[in-house]
């Protein structure tokens, strides 16, 4: 069998951030269970991804492609790996979980009699695998006990270590791989994607920000939330429900179905850490987080952490914020 | 139309959760069910397209005995008729044995359309949907917030990550996994349940639907979970903790 | 001049021809009475059987009638002097009943009371004095109705109340007017043939108009529903409350063709006074009007062209149109059955009351909020679990249990019953009472939450609830009787009372000028300000809450409470008039209201008091009394609640 395969993905040009932790994931099982590590590359032209890819320590890189790739199908991308891999016949195949892997890596694992292995956040001895289970409030470790490959899917975040922005020039040789599909066996006909809302507020690049969760309980308490966000310097970001409810715009929204944020400081209000929400800011370098149940699983992942009324916090630490900076 | 919604009943959100002795899964005496969020707005999402296309829907679950209460409340929702797996040990297969099961009782209804929730609550994988779609032979897409009915089969609405979506066109019958939020869910009603009392669930043992073959991935053990750096928990009053945070910011963490 | 020998003058020798007069026009007059009576007859008995009703126990029955028909008592207490006036001309009626029968039997010349006997002239002067009575009432009334013009009698003028006011005082003139002419008299004659008419004209008029409550409402209050808000339980498993004609029962009927049209039930209706579309006195008059038109087997909605649809879920439940009916109509059950229709068949859509149904779907409180919540309140608090051998269970409620305020009453009411010693507990588990979806007519999660929290209190073996909220009373009590038998409950004011004089009263700046003296000796306690200091002891006015006062009669006790901490005064609207928050039918989960928000309006009657302390007994009024004086700014009264006004007195170091 021919090894650890990571599949990458690209955003807007460039191999997405995820997909370098899905890399630095296939190097840490690498180690443990001493494979090499490839990475393939789908698309209609993958030319320059396949350069950027070659750069990290990779044994070989390949490129998938077909003008039938242009767009992601799942039932594209699920032919042109399943042949892929009835030739190379891996032993782990790696990759990112965005939302679109969860569309197809289930299908092409059941295809070869496999299961998918999703929303990985560690690899270890075995190897076996842990995922978040309970929406956060347990681990669970699995295993895989087939024959034939083991699909797994890594979490954004769990594997950002300072080796997935490192960039090695190595050897890798790059090859192409011709998948044959026929238009016929594209079930599915995607649009160009489309945003709800214009975007006025680019989340991503804040270095502070301040978000609210359901903790907040009412819309009229925002403003408590604002002022120690202006003081602070720092944006206004929330989890998913409060957004539902209209109380901010869709493009505050942080989690998996809204911006994936990475500033110096995050502080959580009122959110209980629930991990569509934890996706979405894990990888904050600084993370506080105050919430009034010391089980929040929150506090996880935070680097500092208040039990306690956010009405009576968040104004002492807004007046202490202010007098910090005279 | 005819729509299948698969269902799933897991623990009440609320429950407090305790490891079993054997650290396989968690305590289940003294837990509460209710129906998966998701799969609550895959059941709205195919009681409109019932009220405004008319056909049935029908509901199916894998699970002990204890899944007829949640079945009955899909039931009382507006769903017509269910089928109910009757399946003492659904842990102990994968996800792809769980879809075999459910493949076997869909595939003899010929529905044209199936919808899953697109996670469950409890073990979050994700996945029953799209294996289905595929042991099906069927199109699907998931992560849908809206579905339309076309001449040409679906349109329906792909949530993308940071806010985008996409629009998807696709031929029936095929697969769907619902996303939560794109419709406002209905409550049950006296009626409904009054109804409910009357409408078929038909139980099949899952031993009738075809051998299952050994799991190819196994969930060995449950854990709390392990923290990657170690939490520093700020206490006392409002005032105190706020000072001691930004002492903290300021001269540890360096962020402000 | 009255000539104190006076007798009522009877004419004789009435004619064959006067006498088939008289046949005739009784036949017309009472085919046309029947013509209409017998429709409205029709139309009651026709509509569904009460499944629920019992005529026994009959003696309340008896007792209402006597109280609220008989004495009228009702009807003058709630608006004096109208309300005496009516009086009058109902007692007159009634003292009439021998007159009237004399007045026709002397037309066909068998007359039995003879004026000149012992018997008759003292019938007839006693008569004479209630026809002075009655004719001055009518005559106030009409004055009422047509010069001052009050705005509960509606818009429109009535003329046929002109015109019936006007039979009435001609009757009474006319018996009067008798009594100064002689038998023969030709005056006499004319007299008589007057006040046959009056009678004869008057009669048919009755079931053609709001009249028809002198017929009906004697039978309505004799065959009420035996208790205040007593929501029947839905008949079989078609059942789903006031959907159509074909739902309305025999009692509904009866009681919608009682109404008089008063207003009285409007004019103390909280939705009616802050500008919401809801009228209670318009919908019984809409459902009369559909039985009008279309009758008991109709299958029309109610709700539509009779009645607005959002008319009854703009209802607090407060019951003032109840409490105050003086024919007996019971609204509560009425308003609540057209929510019941509504919800129970799930056309009711509505985003804050689905919130409100899936949060309590899927969870144990009306709040969403997980029930860890309450877990980690009992703890913080030191509250004891109840373990069967306590004398009482502490009911949290919703409130009580998650409400940051709620908690601080339940925390302060334990501070007392620690101090008095007594043994009592929390339970593990409670899941909501079901008091708003109970009014809001969702009878399945009703059933759902007081089958499995009746269960609960009997494994846990409760004997006594205590709580701090009128609503759990009041539905753990009385609403979940439907599916179990509930334990004692009551409320923590009924409790505080009954150990009132072991309570201390609070000492210190403010409250008591001798222990002041005797507490300062001089120099000021370093937290009281100058400011803090009162001339006397603190203004307090207590609101009495909906589901305390009318629903379970508790007025004195809470005030006893209110009386340790300092003195008592009353709002203009109190005890049985109080005026309601805004919070209870559920209305406190079904976001904004229109108009002008009903606890401002409470709130500003409160502060217009110039009591600089409000005292509630229930944490919904605790809520939303807050968030109304929040609005009043600088100066706005202290708002607590009587356990919080109990632990005043009590010594600091009774903090658990």
């Amino acid at each position: 069998m021919s090894g650890i395969w990571v599949v990458v993905e690209e955003r807007e040009g460039r191999i997405s951030r995820i997909s370098c932790e899905a890399v630095a994931a296939g190097q840490k099982l690498a180690a443990l269970a001493g494979l090499t590590v490839n990475a393939v590359v789908l698309d209609a032209q993958t030319e320059a991804l396949a350069a950027e890819v070659a750069a990290k320590a990779l044994a070989k890189v390949i490129r998938i492609e077909h003008p039938l790739l242009a767009a992601y199908t799942a039932d594209g991308f699920t032919l042109a790996l399943q042949q892929f891999f009835a030739a190379e016949q891996p032993d782990f195949v790696i990759f990112p979980h965005s939302y679109q892997v969860r569309d197809y890596a289930p299908a092409l694992a059941a295809r070869l009699g496999q299961v998918h292995i999703g929303d990985v956040t560690d690899v270890a001895e075995g190897p076996v695998f842990t995922r978040q289970l309970m929406q956060g409030r347990l681990s669970g470790i699995y295993r895989h006990t087939g024959n034939g490959p083991c699909f797994v899917s890594v979490q954004a975040g769990a594997f950002r270590t300072a080796e997935s922005e490192a960039v090695e020039i190595s050897a890798a040789e790059v090859t192409v791989f011709k998948p044959t599909i026929e238009p016929a066996q594209i079930r599915t006909k995607p649009s160009e994607p489309f945003r709800a809302a214009a975007q006025t507020v680019d989340l991503g690049a804040a270095q502070r920000i301040v978000s609210v969760g359901r903790g907040i309980k009412d819309a009229g308490n925002l403003p408590l939330v604002q002022e120690l966000a202006t003081a602070l310097g720092a944006e206004l970001g929330a989890s998913r429900p409060i957004c539902d409810s209209g109380w901010l715009p869709t493009e505050r929204q942080i989690g998996s179905s809204g911006q994936t944020v990475s500033p110096k400081l995050y502080l959580a209000v009122g959110i209980s850490g629930a991990i569509q929400h934890l996706v979405g800011m894990k990888g904050s370098q600084c993370v506080v987080a105050i919430n009034k149940d010391p089980s929040a699983p929150i506090f996880e992942i935070a680097d500092y952490g208040i039990v306690g009324d956010l009405f009576e916090v968040v104004p002492a630490l807004t007046e202490a914020v202010k007098a910090a900076k005279q | 139309m005819k729509i299948i919604v698969a269902i799933k009943q897991v623990p009440e959100r609320d429950a407090q959760v305790r490891i079993d002795s054997a650290g396989k899964w968690i305590e289940e005496s003294g837990l509460q069910w209710a129906l998966n969020e998701s799969d609550a707005y895959a059941l709205e999402e195919a009681l409109q397209l019932k009220e405004k296309h008319g056909g049935e829907v029908v509901v199916l679950s894998a699970g002990p005995e204890r899944v007829s209460s949640t079945i009955r409340e899909a039931l009382a929702k507006g769903a017509d008729r269910a089928i109910h797996i009757d399946c003492a040990d659904l842990g102990k297969l994968d996800a792809l044995g769980v879809a075999r099961l459910l493949t076997a009782a869909v595939k003899p209804e010929n529905p044209d359309l199936v919808l899953t929730g697109l996670q469950s609550e409890d073990l979050g994988q994700g996945q029953t949907g799209v294996i289905l779609a595929e042991l099906l032979g069927l199109p699907h897409a998931s992560l849908i917030l809206h579905v339309e009915k076309t001449d040409a089969g679906l349109t329906v609405k792909r949530e993308l990550e940071e806010g985008w979506f996409q629009s998807i066109e696709l031929p029936t019958p095929a697969v769907l996994t619902i996303q939560s939020g794109g419709n406002k869910l209905r409550y049950a009603t006296l009626m409904g349940i009054k109804r409910a009392k009357t409408k078929e669930v038909r139980v099949v043992a899952a031993s009738e639907l075809g051998q299952q073959t050994a799991p190819v991935v196994v969930l060995e053990r449950i854990a709390l979970p392990t923290k990657h750096k170690s939490t520093q928990m700020l206490s006392g009053t409002a005032k105190e903790t706020a000072a001691a945070l930004v002492e903290k910011l300021k001269f540890e963490a360096r962020v402000l | 001049m009255v000539d104190l020998n006076a007798t009522l003058a009877e004419p004789q020798h009435f004619s064959l021809l006067e006498k088939l007069i008289l046949i005739v026009l009784i036949a017309v007059s009472g085919s046309a009475f029947w013509l209409r009576f017998g429709k409205v007859l029709d139309k009651i008995l026709h509509s569904k059987k009460d499944a629920s009703f019992h005529l026994f126990p009959i003696g309340k029955r008896v007792w209402d009638f006597f109280w609220e028909v008989l004495c009228q008592a009702k009807v003058i207490r709630q608006r004096p002097l109208p309300g005496l006036a009516h009086a009058f001309v109902f007692w007159g009626f009634c003292a009439f009943a021998l007159v009237t029968l004399n007045h026709f039997a002397t037309g066909f010349g068998i007359g039995f009371l003879n004026p000149s006997g012992w018997f008759g002239r003292i019938y007839f002067y006693l008569a004479a004095i209630f026809a002075l009575a009655c004719a001055a009432g009518i005559l106030g009334l009409f004055v009422r109705r047509f010069i001052l013009q009050p705005k509960w009698l509606g818009e429109k003028l009535s003329y046929e109340s002109g015109v019936i006011a006007l039979l009435i005082f001609v009757l009474m003139a006319t018996y009067l007017a008798a009594f100064f002419v002689a038998d023969s008299d030709p005056a006499a004659r004319f007299l008589w043939w007057s006040h046959t008419l009056a009678l004869l004209i008057f009669l048919p008029i009755i079931p053609h108009t709001k009249h028809l409550h002198l017929v009906l409402s004697p039978v309505t209050v004799f065959l009420s529903r035996g208790g205040f808000s007593q929501i029947p339980p839905l008949a079989g498993d078609e059942d789903f409350g006031l959907i159509a004609g074909t739902d309305l029962t025999r009692v509904v009927s009866l009681q919608v063709y009682s109404c008089v049209e008063c207003g009285r039930c409007t004019e103390h209706c909280p939705a009616a006074n802050t500008g919401k579309v809801l009228n209670p006195k318009e919908v019984i008059l809409g459902l009369r009007g559909y039985l009008n038109d279309l009758g008991p087997a109709a299958s029309e909605p109610l709700l539509g062209k009779y009645n607005a649809e959002e008319a009854p879920f703009q209802c607090t439940t407060c019951g003032a149109c109840e409490f105050q009916c003086p024919v007996g109509i019971e609204h509560l059950p009425i308003l609540v059955g057209l929510r019941r229709g509504a919800v129970n068949t799930g056309t009711w859509e509505n985003e804050y009351g689905s919130k409100l149904f899936l949060a309590l779907e899927r969870g144990s409180n009306s709040l969403g909020l997980p029930n860890g919540e309450r877990d980690k309140f009992i703890e913080k608090a030191g509250l004891p679990l109840f373990d069967g051998t306590q004398d009482y269970c502490l009911w949290l409620g919703c409130m009580g249990g998650y409400d940051p305020k709620g908690r601080e009453i339940v925390a302060d009411f334990a501070r007392v019953m620690n101090y008095l010693g007594t043994s009592y507990g929390v339970l593990r588990k409670e899941k909501c009472s079901g008091d708003p979806v109970r009014r809001l007519g969702n009878d399945l999660l009703f059933q759902q939450l007081a089958e499995e929290n009746l269960k609960t209190l009997a494994e846990n073996k409760v004997k006594k609830i205590v709580t701090i909220c009128p609503h759990c009373v009041r539905t753990i009590q009385e609403d979940w009787k439907e599916y179990g038998t509930p334990p004692n409950v009551e409320h923590h004011s009924e409790f505080l009372a009954r150990f009132a004089d072991k309570l201390p009263r609070p000492v210190g700046p403010g409250f008591s000028p001798d222990i002041r003296m005797a507490e300062s000796d001089g120099a000021l306690a370093p937290e009281v300000s100058s400011a803090d200091i009162r001339s006397g002891p603190e203004k307090i006015v207590f609101h009495d809450p909906c589901y305390l006062g009318r629903y379970r009669n508790i007025y004195e006790e809470p005030r006893t409470i209110v009386a340790l901490a300092g003195d008592l005064v009353e709002a203009p609207r109190n005890h049985e008039r109080s005026f309601c928050c805004g919070a209870g039918g559920g209305l406190a989960f079904l976001g904004e209201e229109t108009g002008e928000r009903v606890s401002h309006n409470r709130a500003a009657e409160l502060v217009a008091t110039g009591a600089n302390m409000v005292g509630t007994a229930c944490p919904f009024c605790n809520t939303m009394l807050r968030d109304a004086l929040a609005q009043t700014g600088e100066g706005a009264p202290q708002l607590l609640d009587i356990a919080q006004l109990a632990t005043r007195g009590l010594p600091k170091s009774s903090t658990n």
